[in-house]
This record gives C-alpha cells, sequence and structure tokens, in this order.
C-alpha cells in the first residue's frame, strides 16, 4: 500500500471512529427526563424551562382519553400518545429561547412552550 | 467512396434520432416532494394530494418531464396519496396518478406503492437516516413508456437549529417496458427549509436527474429544477407546500407551479408499539 493511500485510509477510519463516537456522545442527553402531561385538553405544565447548551430528553405523558400527536414545529419532532400512554422526545442541545410544542390532532389545546434559559 | 459513405449517412441519422429517442425521467412530476426523515407515526393515516402545473414546458413527448408521448407543456400533473404509519419506524403508502394533457380531460396515469422507514431515532446519528422503496405500475405509453419501475432512496436529514437539510439520493430502474435492459439511473431530490412561523415558512428545493448511473447525459440534457416554496400548517391542521420551479437546463422545464396539501390524523394501530431504541422496526 502506497503511503498515499494508507493516508487516505486512514481519514477515512478516523472519520468514521470519529462519527461514530459523536452518534454515541448524542445518544446519552446527561439529564434525567423533563415532564409534560396532557389532561383535560390542557398540556401541564404549559411552559417548561429547561437548560440551554445541553442534550435532553422530554417524556410526554397522555392522561387524556383520546390519541394525540405531540408536536414542535421549531424543533422538528412529531409523536403520537395514545390514550394512558407517554413518549420520550429527544432533544440536542437548544441555543436559550422559546420552542413551541402541541397536539396536532386537536388544534384547540392551547399551545405550549419549552424554554431554553 | 460510396461504400464508406452508407455507414456515415447511417451514423448521421442514428445521430439525429438519438435525441427524439424517449429519456427516461429520474424526476417524477408527480411527486415534487422532499421526503423527510420523519415517518407517519404507527395508526396514523395521512391523505395527501400533489399537484403540479407546467406552465412553460416542452412541446415534444419524451423530453423534460414528459417520459411519454404526450408533451410537458401545459400538462397538469395530479397525484393521490394515501399513508399509513405500520410501526413508529415504517410506513406503507399507495399513490393514485393522474395527468391532464393540454386540452385534454384527466386520465388515470398509473399507481404507486411504496416503504418508507427510519432507522433509529432523531439524533441518535449524526445525520438521521432514512430509507424509501417504491414501485411504480403503469400501462399508459402516453405518460411513460415504462410498465414497471424499482424507486430506492436513501433519505438523509440534519437539522441545524431551525434550519433542516434534507438529501433523497434516487436510484431507478426499469423492471419492464423501454430500458428494461438498461442500469440504475440517478436522481435527487433536496430541501434547505428555515422553520420559521408554523403558519407559513420559506424554503428552497431541488429536484434533478442525471442520466444512467453508468451514462450520465451531457449537463445540457439533464434536468436540474429549483423551486422557492413557502409551506406551512393552516389553523385547522392541513399541512401545505407551495412553489414555482425553474428548469435549469435546456433539458428541463422552464416553469412549473407546484402545489401540495396533506392531512394526517389517527385511525387505529394495527401493530404493538415499537420497542424503545429499536432501530428498524
Amino acid at each position: 500500500m502506497t503511503p498515499r493511500k494508507k493516508f487516505t485510509r486512514n481519514i477515512f477510519i478516523f472519520s468514521v471512529l470519529s462519527s461514530l463516537s459523536l452518534g454515541q456522545a448524542n445518544e446519552g442527553p446527561s439529564a434525567k427526563p423533563l415532564e409534560i402531561d396532557l389532561s383535560n385538553h390542557k398540556f401541564s405544565p404549559q411552559v417548561l424551562p429547561v437548560p440551554a447548551g445541553r442534550p435532553l430528553q422530554i417524556r410526554v405523558v397522555n392522561l387524556s382519553k383520546e390519541t394525540i400527536e405531540f408536536e414542535s414545529f421549531s424543533l422538528n419532532r412529531e409523536k403520537v400518545v395514545e390514550p394512558g400512554k407517554s413518549i420520550t422526545v429527544r432533544l440536542p442541545a437548544l441555543k436559550a429561547g422559546s420552542y413551541d410544542f402541541f397536539d396536532d390532532f386537536h388544534q384547540d389545546v392551547p399551545e405550549g412552550a419549552i424554554v431554553a434559559k | 467512396m460510396k461504400l464508406s459513405r452508407a455507414p456515415l449517412l447511417l451514423r448521421l441519422l442514428v445521430l439525429t434520432a438519438l435525441p427524439a429517442l424517449p429519456c427516461r425521467a429520474q424526476v417524477d412530476p408527480w411527486e415534487f416532494e422532499v421526503y423527510p426523515y420523519a415517518t407517519n407515526q404507527r395508526g396514523v393515516a395521512e391523505f395527501e394530494s400533489d399537484n403540479a402545473i407546467v406552465e412553460n414546458g416542452h412541446q415534444t413527448g419524451g423530453e423534460a418531464l414528459a417520459s411519454g408521448t404526450v408533451p410537458s407543456e401545459r400538462t397538469f400533473y395530479n397525484a393521490y396519496e394515501f399513508t399509513y404509519g405500520l410501526t413508529d419506524r415504517i410506513e406503507a403508502a399507495v399513490y393514485l396518478k393522474m395527468a391532464q394533457p393540454n386540452d385534454s380531460g384527466l386520465q388515470w396515469a398509473g399507481d404507486n406503492f411504496r416503504l418508507r422507514g427510519r432507522l433509529f431515532d432523531e439524533d441518535v446519528l449524526p445525520v438521521n437516516v432514512g430509507w424509501y422503496a417504491e414501485l411504480e405500475w403503469h400501462k399508459t405509453p402516453q405518460f411513460d413508456d415504462a410498465q414497471r419501475e424499482l424507486e430506492l432512496r436513501p433519505i438523509l436529514e440534519k437539522d441545524f437549529g431551525r434550519l433542516a437539510v434534507t438529501a433523497n439520493p434516487i436510484f431507478e430502474k426499469v423492471l419492464a417496458g423501454a430500458g428494461h435492459n438498461q442500469g440504475f439511473e440517478f436522481g435527487y431530490d433536496a430541501e434547505v427549509a428555515w422553520r420559521g412561523a408554523r403558519l407559513m415558512s420559506p424554503g428552497l428545493e431541488f429536484y434533478g436527474g442525471t442520466g444512467l448511473l453508468d451514462h450520465m447525459d451531457p449537463v445540457r440534457g439533464q434536468q436540474h429544477y429549483l423551486f422557492p416554496v413557502v409551506w406551512g400548517e393552516l389553523p385547522c391542521g392541513i399541512e401545505y407546500n407551495f412553489g414555482v420551479g425553474k428548469g435549469l437546463t435546456k433539458g428541463s422545464d422552464q416553469t412549473i407551479f407546484k402545489f401540495n396539501i396533506e392531512l394526517e390524523r389517527f385511525i387505529g394501530a394495527i401493530f404493538k408499539a415499537s420497542p424503545n431504541n429499536g432501530w428498524f422496526f
């Protein structure tokens, strides 16, 4: 193998390993999942403060009798939650700011906000 | 001298005839849509209508977006798509494709069946990855001279804050009909979308086809389109995407209007919930 090919191979291996380790790093949000409940056509809490700059998980619990779709337009997330069930939404490290969430199946449910500080 | 002139004339005839041969379509006029990483969740049904009108196209069949004998100029392409989330990571869809050539009525143009999935959960991999496999069938040579086609796409998506970048490289193979003895063709759909306001946000979409993988068309014969779009969700829950496309090469149609709408609802799941931390089902 020529030195040039060897160099290219090493770069390739390094890139793959870096990508994998990046994937691993993204896999484990450090904090314990935060929680949002939905009951009586209302999210609780309506405003969820979260730490900025850190990956996190949010557990969404549907305490209502209807299937909901937890959606955040600004965060590009949408997940269906059946009655009495919960789902976990993974989020990357957020910049400080306010991010919407709503129930896409019930437009009358007031919109909530995840506020990263 | 006469003997050598005959093959020369033959060669000239073949060369003149070549551009008239129907070119394959790596750009599907019924599907000006870039597929995201996210799939329909388990039990969710989505009804979608994709529409495109070629305002300034080609006057001859087999050119640009037209893969059959009907020219693309002033043709209205109209598709209905029903999608159902089988699991939390895999969805199935059927399409009904219609077309209305200039000064004519709406006609059936073919059907598609596809499966689409996403691998892992969001942000587990550095780039979100999905897959797409579609079977097209049609016996409508006026719109497509291939009878059956297989289309495969990897789906790649990465969010940079509110900016989402999505790419669908397309690999298409004719299984029956004209071109079945050829290899895979290459095309692409891609999008850069800004998640500004839920009601209306801007985006840029790119569609194109370069010909056979092992024998690319000359650049001027390839199709490349740029669509500035607005997209969002209306208060009633209907999502829309509207754009005006501009052909960037001579082989492309020049002006296309597209308008897609979709509505999704939960209708009930037939499979159990997907396992947490799963990667395929």
